[in-house]
């Protein structure tokens, strides 16, 4: 089931942004080609935030420390951050954005649990 | 042969005071001098091209303050206090550097070049902190001729500077007058071709009255004295009123160079009357301007403590000099030595002058001859600035 979750237009290119409507909270990414990507938001290592992440080459560096995920796959490419985090089908239908959530188990950081 | 001084003073005029020793050695006159001179004025600190790609940084001292100047990537340059708004510890370390963010090394505080708070540990379970107010501190922040100014007045962003277009370009502009216009020198547009750091162990206002008069010229500059006969008289290319005057070149003297040769290319947009001639002004409190027809020296002054100032003097020329240079075409060391030299002979006069400002025989101050009285124009700001008058025990470092 799709859920529509931000229009493209709340999207700034090279740039994440965090919604919390949804549990535990996603990132939606417009790259600066165009593409929009969706991430659980919350990185593997720490509790922050991956849309304040830095994105470049259709990665998202995590704001805190080195590590970046692959923004279609989730995938993690160093440390500290080992795991990686969960990636979801995003779409845009007449300039609204439409994610498909995941249906694996969240993978967050100690200390953080889904209300 | 009879010699007609016309502008003689009147019996009894000829020196007039400067202020005592104290205020150039004393500690608590520097601490307010920091406190209301450079933390509430405009200081020029940086080339803005210094930091030329989003995320390069520096650091740079105002008056007892620590900044971060940064190229952000969406907001141009901005300065920050280097004070980490968790518990304090210094954002960057090192004296520059390239990042994506400025992050602080003790909990990783993260903020965004352009200063607000964007990750922090844990940070989305704290939704009521406020990602601007605990951002970095700004500063005001202006480009002008090339450069970076900031301005610290208030302590924070929301009070107001003393206005840019009328304390600095106004001030310079008026001084410079419409026809010789400094704009004619096209400052913004030169780029690099030297820089000297020099540490003088000397008081800033020390270095600011050298710079003011040229009595000095013909005793310790013999190299600029060849190059501009006329400072022999003693006058040097600021006058009263904070008047400029363009000082001629020597008749066989080619270029503003260490011996006169020709310099290089010329700035195409300075007018006939500043052609062969060279002009200086201060800009208060930390900046000194000297133009010539094919380059401009701008020091920038950043003092330490009463007895030290770090003084950066940069040489600019036109970009295609700047390339020549490299391609071997032009040669700019021969400009650049003129000027260095007479920065070393300014400076060694100074720090032979600092350590007298304590000695009980200047303890009431010395004299300024009449090529000299324009200094009291400077000592009259720097004194209602400090408001000295007010405050009892600062008498003793009072003018007079
Ligand atoms: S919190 Fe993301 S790598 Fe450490
Ligand atoms: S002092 Fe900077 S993060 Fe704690
Ligand atoms: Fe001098």
């Amino acid at each position: 089931m799709s859920l529509r979750v931000c229009s493209i237009d709340d999207l700034t290119p090279g740039e994440g942004l965090r919604i919390d409507a949804v549990s535990p909270p996603i990132a939606v990414f417009l790259t600066e080609d165009g593409e929009v990507y969706c991430l659980d938001d919350t990185c593997s290592h720490q509790d922050a935030s991956l849309a304040s992440g830095w994105v470049e080459d259709c990665r998202v560096e995590c704001p805190l420390h080195e590590s970046t995920f692959h923004l279609a796959t989730g995938q993690v490419d160093q440390p500290p951050a080992k795991r990686s985090v969960r990636a979801h089908q995003a779409q845009v239908l007449d300039g609204e954005v439409y994610v498909e959530l995941s249906t694996a188990e969240p993978v967050l950081p100690p200390g953080v649990r889904v209300p | 042969m009879i010699i007609d001084h016309l502008d003689d003073p009147l019996p009894g005029s000829s020196l007039r005071p400067t202020p005592t020793g104290a205020a150039y050695t004393d500690r608590e006159v520097f601490a307010r001098e920091q406190a209301d001179i450079f933390e509430k004025m405009w200081n020029c600190v940086l080339r803005a091209d210094a930091i030329s790609s989003p995320g390069e940084w520096k650091k740079v001292t105002v008056g007892r303050e620590e900044l971060i100047v940064v190229r952000t990537r969406k907001a141009g340059v901005k300065a920050y206090y280097n004070v980490c708004r968790h518990r304090g510890m210094r954002v960057c370390t090192g004296d520059e550097g390239k990042a994506k963010k400025l992050q602080c090394g003790y909990h990783a505080w993260t903020y965004a070049l352009e200063g607000e708070l964007v990750a922090a540990p844990n940070l989305t379970a704290m939704p009521d902190v406020d990602r601007e107010e605990y951002g970095l501190k700004p500063v005001h922040v202006r480009q002008w001729l090339g450069y970076v100014w900031v301005c610290l007045a208030g302590g924070d962003s929301t009070a107001e500077p003393p206005d840019f277009d009328t304390e600095v370009l106004g001030e310079v502009r008026t001084r410079f007058g419409q026809v010789e216009s400094i704009d004619n020198y096209g400052i913004e547009n030169l780029k690099l071709g030297q820089t000297k750091t020099y540490d003088v162990a000397a008081n800033w206002k020390l270095i600011i009255e050298n710079f003011m008069e040229c009595y000095h010229c013909a005793t310790i500059h013999p190299e600029l004295t060849e190059v501009i006969p006329e400072f022999a008289d003693g006058l040097a290319s600021q006058r009263k009123n904070g008047e400029v005057h363009g000082s001629s070149f020597g008749e066989d003297i080619q270029g503003f160079t260490v011996d006169g040769s020709a310099g290089v290319a010329a700035l195409p947009a300075i007018a006939p009357n500043q052609d062969r001639k060279y002009y200086a002004i201060t800009v208060k409190p930390q900046v000194f301007i000297n133009t010539v027809p094919d380059h401009v020296i701008i020091h920038r002054m950043f003092p330490v403590s009463e007895q030290r100032t770090i003084v950066v003097c940069d040489w600019l020329f036109l970009p295609e000099v700047i390339e020549g240079v490299a391609e071997g075409r032009y040669d700019i060391s021969k400009s650049v030595e003129l000027f260095h030299r007479v920065n070393l002979q300014d400076f060694e006069a100074c720090e032979l002058t600092q350590p007298s400002m304590s000695s009980t025989a200047y303890a009431r101050g010395g004299a300024l001859v009449p090529s000299e009285h324009h200094i009291e124009e400077f000592h009259t700001w720097w004194q209602s600035t400090l408001a000295l008058l007010e405050s009892a025990e600062m008498h003793q470092v009072r003018v007079g």
